[in-house]
């Protein structure tokens, strides 16, 4: 009688460890399988991002400078065809044409330490004007620079095209050279970008400027006018020939420092 | 440590994602205006973030996939059993690898911290803990 019972007894505590034991091994097979969906979910979210992060910025293998400017904009908020921080006052304005040589050679020499010393300090902001002066494959030119500036990436994309210009009029500027500048600058829709640069209104606008550009009286680019507390409206400053000459014009531009500045001629 | 009662960590997870929600519908909505959000502490960093290329995957905006993915979470924190407890986690851990890599392309790329994307991550993170305390600790039991 006690023999059966103690054969039950052990028989029950058999089923139970094996039922523990099955149970530890559901639990241990579901954390697995979880564990195994989340690293799943991590693999197609990093195809994501790499199939996306080739399409932004894939085709600038041939291009130059893409890390440059990147680094030199870093920071720097952009907006419409707009550096800096759009709460300033003091706003510089460049009349430019992408295919200019010397626009290309003064934003690489000389608006590069205006940018680091006024512009990321937010003391003033510079927008970017088209002015098209040199051939016809400026328009092109310019006016993909402002369908940029629709998804605020104007100022990339100028500053990469003048890294990667080509020798004026030469038919370098065709659809693929912009569309690698555009990704390369960053651009994040290049579909709605590639509309936009041929919409009517954005060719009125490169038109627009370049009659402004004309009736400040500037004959060649780039061209620099300047607006703020100190200014009697849009002022034109011409062509300053270094960073410094630019420098104080922001300064004398600048409520503040425009004050001073009459109070010490006094 | 005593481990929460499942009810709470779903309890918690609920209210981390219904937040969260609530964070990236303001940054959706702020991109959608055309505008970007504010920095609720000055500087421009949410502008200069939510301008980035990195703001779009595939052209859509991150914070459109972030209320998705707080969505999907939210379900999974209302739900009952193992495919809510396993759903949660795999959920919450492909959100906090995704909060992880935007975090380091502001760091790194962008140069810029946007307050907004930064509180994400933290709820995120929350998240994922959470998630994965509850996959670990009660998966296989009764509901």
């Amino acid at each position: 009688m006690s023999r059966r019972r103690e054969r039950g007894v052990s028989r029950e505590e058999r089923l139970r460890k094996e039922a523990e034991e099955g149970a530890l091994e559901r639990r241990q097979r579901l954390v697995k399988l979880g564990s195994a969906a989340g690293f799943l979910g991590l693999v197609a979210l990093a195809v994501l991002i790499v199939v996306s992060q080739s399409q932004t910025s894939g085709g600038d293998t041939s291009l130059e400078g893409v890390e440059q400017v990147r680094h030199d904009l870093g920071g720097i908020p952009q907006e419409g065809m707009s550096l800096g921080d759009p709460g300033t006052k003091v706003t510089l304005v460049e009349f430019g044409d992408l295919q200019c040589p010397v626009c290309k050679g003064y934003a690489e020499e000389i608006l590069t330490d205006v940018i680091d010393s006024k512009v990321r300090s937010g003391k003033a902001k510079i927008d970017f004007r088209n002015y098209t002066i040199i051939g016809a494959e400026s328009t092109p030119a310019a006016a993909a620079a402002l369908a940029a500036g629709e998804q605020n990436r104007g100022w990339s994309f100028v500053e990469l095209f003048y890294r990667n210009q080509g020798i004026e009029n030469s038919g370098y500027v065709t659809d693929d050279f912009l569309t690698a500048i555009a990704r390369g600058a960053g651009v994040p829709d290049i579909a709605k970008w590639n509309a936009n640069r041929k919409d009517k209104q954005i060719l009125a606008e490169v038109t627009k400027t370049t009659e402004e550009a004309r009736s400040l009286g500037f004959e060649g680019t780039p061209s620099f006018a300047i607006r703020g507390p100190g200014t009697a409206g849009l002022e034109a400053l011409g062509f300053p020939e270094s960073s410094e000459e630019i420098e104080s014009a922001i300064d004398s531009a600048t409520p503040k420092l425009a004050e001073a500045a009459t109070t010490q001629t006094r | 440590m005593r481990v929460p009662a499942e009810g709470m960590l779903r309890g918690i997870a609920t209210f981390l994602a219904t937040f969260g929600i609530g964070v990236a519908a303001y940054i959706a909505i702020a991109d959608a205006a055309g505008d970007a959000p504010v920095c609720l502490a000055g500087g421009g960093g949410c502008r200069t973030v939510a301008s980035s290329s990195y703001s779009h995957l595939l052209g859509v905006n991150v914070a459109a996939i972030g209320i998705a993915g707080y969505a999907l979470l939210l379900g999974t924190a209302l739900l009952r059993g193992d495919g809510a407890r396993m759903a949660g986690f795999a959920l919450a851990l492909t959100g906090f690898g995704f909060s992880v890599y935007l975090t380091y392309i502001e760091l790194f790329r962008i140069d810029a911290i946007c307050q907004w994307c930064l509180a994400s991550a933290v709820l995120m993170t929350l998240l994922f803990a959470a998630n994965a305390v509850r996959m670990v600790r009660y998966v296989g039991t009764p509901p």
